[in-house]
């Protein structure tokens, strides 16, 4: 820890830092208790809050049963990127260091979280991204998703100059200039890929370290095939947009 | 001088566009009177109610229009018309844009308070 610039302050003495990881969850009944108490022993220092997104099954009582589990509830759904910033709002309130994004469907190997945390102490970059695709790893795409994303993702890593194959990763850790810039301006779907933009915009930095997806453990993606090809279209305009946008983050109106 | 009826701008049309005029101010301002309308958009509505009206009195206008576009008059109505409602509707997706993300920031900020009275109840418990 001791090595990190955010580990160390001015004086000297090593202090842990207060890191967070935000649970977006809608409807995750079957897997969000796994994954819940594999974070509790993966990493049980961090701090834990689950953004159950206007959830219509038993979500919350699963998240209930584990009292240090903070659980923000949204009275109805309102889509991952408004979910997510809800967390990124909690963290910036709550002074937390460093964030992480974990999904509940259990995909996202929890053990993997200290190694992206420890890259983002050690500077390697504001945002890191576990990516899928950067070494073997047993995780298989459907065919039309595979297309759609290496689209976008060809797309974001053209404009933000390159070394990020998986932009539309939900596994992330980001330090306090990230999140506080999410906090003020986040995408509405697909946020990962824009938001990628928006960083790159704000001269802050992303990379990628490899980490083993697992199959969904159970539920149903909440990204319908029928609307893959709409998002991506949509997503592109929006990253177009981007790119020519005079203000951006802070300086947003209305927020 | 050219008189609107010689290019098929009959007299039933202009009392047909003072009809719309008149109708569309006093629908408009029963709903204000009833708050249903804001007097905001009002505003908006009684100005095309008085151009409708102001074409009615003044068809001239329209002939003017039409030798100066090289449109028949009907054509110079339907176009604008049209002109008008793109740029309504597309005030609209504004006002629905700056409404959906207001909407945004009030349920996240209500979804955080509502964890933070949960919270405090449970340390007053304790």
């Amino acid at each position: 820890m001791g090595r990190g610039r955010l580990g160390r302050c001015k004086e000297g003495f090593v202090v842990r830092p207060r890191v967070l990881v935000i649970v977006p969850a809608h409807n995750e009944e079957e897997t969000i208790a796994t994954v819940l108490s594999n974070l509790r022993r993966e990493v049980p220092d961090y701090d834990v809050v689950v953004i159950d997104d206007g959830s219509t099954d038993k979500t919350a009582g699963q998240v209930q049963q584990f009292p240090d589990v903070a659980l923000i509830q949204m009275p109805f759904n309102v889509g991952i990127g408004a979910a997510m910033q809800t967390g990124f709002l909690y963290a910036v309130r709550h002074g937390y260091d460093i964030v992480v994004q974990c999904d509940a469907d259990g995909q996202h190997p929890v053990e993997a979280i200290p190694r992206l945390v420890q890259c983002v102490l050690d500077g390697k970059a504001d945002l890191i991204i576990g990516s899928r695709y950067v070494a073997d790893t047993c995780y298989k795409p459907t065919l039309g998703r595979r297309i759609g994303k290496s689209i976008l993702s060809r797309l974001v890593d053209a404009m933000i100059g390159g070394g990020i194959t998986d932009t539309t990763s939900g596994f992330r850790a980001a330090n306090k200039n990230v999140f506080s810039l999410f906090a003020h301006r986040y995408p509405d779907d697909y946020p990962e890929a824009e938001s990628l933009v928006l960083l790159h915009k704000n001269g802050l930095r992303a990379a990628e370290i490899p980490v083993n997806m697992l199959p969904r453990q159970g539920g149903r993606t909440s990204i319908k095939v029928s609307h893959g090809i709409y998002y991506m279209v949509k997503v592109a305009l929006a990253i177009f947009i981007d790119m020519f946008r005079r203000y951006t983050g802070m300086s947003r109106k209305g927020t | 001088m050219i008189y609107p009826e010689q290019l098929g701008f009959q007299s039933i049309h202009r009392i047909g566009l003072l009809f719309f005029g008149l109708g569309l101010a006093v629908m408009v301002l029963e709903l204000v009177r009833r708050d249903l309308l804001r007097e905001k958009y009002a505003l908006l509505w009684l100005i095309t109610a008085g151009v409708g009206l102001f074409v009615g009195v003044f068809p001239q206008i329209i002939i003017i229009l039409s030798s100066l576009f090289r449109f028949q008059y009907l054509t110079v109505i339907v176009v604008g018309a049209l002109v008008f409602l793109f740029g309504l509707v597309l005030s609209f997706t504004i006002v629905l844009s700056r409404l959906a993300e207001r909407s945004r920031r009030l349920t996240q900020e209500i979804a955080l308070l509502k964890h933070e009275l949960a919270r405090l109840a449970k340390s007053d418990d304790s």
